[in-house]
């Protein structure tokens, strides 16, 4: 048994049993982790208002003998964001984040520059910028981190150029834009449309600065195009149905 | 007794217990909070006890789903339709309190301190797990609140991330309706010292303060 010191965000959370809890955390220094809190739901002081969603915390916790599941012992709250729970918008975009970070990461896989993006993140819906241009830059430095780049400088089966002129559509298959004669061998009509507009705005995403990023804008044109985008392409590669994109559907946050 | 240190020492002699006996202890493994441990104890219990008390839970358990239902007006679990709150005149129906599940109704009826209907979401929004303002009780909600034109709605949901995100959003759809939308007071508990609170629960019963006499 050892005992682990380690900043967590927690991204998922359930009730287990009568009084206890299991978080999904994701930590700085072992990546996510499963964690159970015992008597978490019946405690007045060890956990109480800690281990809830979004909590950024410092946890001691130990391992297990015959699982990798965690027991905490203790829990530090260092920021709680609590202005995702004031408004449903932010509410559902930070859901979104903490969904695809549970979806896309694994255990004891530590990645340092994916949770300061996480973190980067909740800051920004916490202290009131767009919901859904954070979660587009969420998504596509996430993508970026995890090798899944978008590629936009050409098409990625002809080759030929970008004109200002023509339009490019995504295709997931490969990573990147496709021309529009080059969509017409392959079938691949449903694939989303991208304008120049968005294809230029979304570069810049691909490679600002975290510090520089949070001043880029979409357009609306530009920012429903990439929704598009990100609800095709990140389902693809997960082989898996994002919850949380419908629920910004059904509160008719979406562009 | 027999049974159990077999059937945990070793899973491959499960097949000792009795079918039928096994049967049950999975059937009781599924229910909230309990293990394969305190099954196996329920269901020994009841084994030993007369045939009689088990016949007894069996038809209360068969009786379960036929006697009971949703009430179509506040959907708390009763057996009648409109439920007994609902149909009691004495209860102010202008007056609309909102609560996660029936546990809650429970708790705040203990209290004895309010008087008016209940409205039970069966639930809480919670994206990640698919479930959202359709998939709980929020549409009928704010149905209910224009046709009965209610003065009052007090949201009692927890104070939870989901609870408290749920609080915010029906606070924005219920406000359209110009009803009163009032939010359950949160701060210090009864009889604790201030200097062992948390920084949440201070910061939240300093925001919902309570002005006295001339403010
Ligand atoms: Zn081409
Ligand atoms: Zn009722």
């Amino acid at each position: 048994m050892a005992l682990l010191h380690t900043p967590s965000v927690v991204i998922h959370v359930t009730d287990y049993g009568e009084s206890d809890k299991i978080v999904t955390l994701y930590t700085l220094k072992y990546g996510k982790a499963v964690a159970i809190a015992k008597g978490a739901k019946r405690s007045k002081k060890r956990f109480v208002n800690k281990l809830e969603y979004f909590s950024l915390l410092d946890i001691l916790a130990a391992t297990g003998k015959y699982s990798s599941l965690l027991r905490i012992d203790q829990a530090e709250l260092v920021n709680p964001f609590p202005s995702l729970r004031k408004s449903v918008d932010r509410y559902i975009g930070a859901m979104l984040i903490c969904e695809l970070m549970r979806l896309w990461t694994r255990e004891n896989d530590c990645d340092e520059l994916l949770y300061n993006l996480l973190i980067w993140s909740l800051e920004k819906l916490d202290c009131g910028q767009s919901v859904i241009d954070t979660i587009i830059f969420f998504q596509l430095r996430m993508l970026k981190l995890l090798g899944y780049q978008l590629s936009l400088s050409a098409c990625v089966s002809c080759g030929s150029e970008l004109s200002a002129a023509s339009s490019f559509l995504f295709n997931p298959a490969q990573n990147g834009l496709v021309c529009k004669r080059c969509t017409s061998f392959k079938g691949g009509s449903h694939f989303p449309l991208l304008s120049m507009n968005t294809i230029k705005t979304l570069e810049m995403a691909q490679t600002l600065s975290l510090e520089k990023l949070s001043r880029l804008k979409f357009a609306n044109q530009s920012a429903r195009e990439t929704v598009s985008l990100l609800r095709t392409y990140i389902p693809y590669l997960l082989q898996k149905d994002v919850h949380s994109w419908k629920q910004l559907e059904a509160i008719r946050m979406l562009p | 007794m027999e049974w159990v240190l077999i059937s945990r020492g070793c899973s491959s002699l499960i097949s000792v217990l009795p079918p039928a006996l096994e049967r049950l202890i999975d059937d009781l493994s599924r229910l909230p909070g309990i293990g394969k441990k305190t099954a196996t104890r329920l269901a020994l219990h009841l084994l030993r006890r007369p045939a009689e008390e088990a016949r007894n839970l069996a038809h209360d358990l068969a009786d379960l789903h036929d006697a009971i239902g949703l009430c179509s007006h506040c959907f708390a679990f009763s057996e009648t339709n409109p439920c007994a709150i609902c149909s009691d005149e004495r209860r102010d129906s202008r007056l609309i309190c909102v609560v996660e599940e029936s546990a809650d109704l429970l708790a705040i009826e203990k209290t004895g301190a309010f008087s008016g209907q209940y409205h039970i979401l069966h639930g809480v929004l919670s994206p990640i797990d698919g479930i959202g303002p359709d998939e709980i009780k929020i549409g009928a909600l704010t149905r209910r609140v224009v046709k009965e034109k209610v003065a009052e709605i007090l949201i009692a949901t927890s104070s939870t991330v989901p609870g408290e995100a749920t609080a915010s959003f029906l606070i924005d759809q219920l406000g359209k309706t110009g009803a009163r939308v009032s939010r359950l007071a949160c701060g210090i508990p009864m009889g604790m010292d201030i200097k062992y609170a948390d920084e949440m629960t201070l910061r939240q019963a300093i925001e919902s303060r309570k002005t006295f006499g001339n403010g």
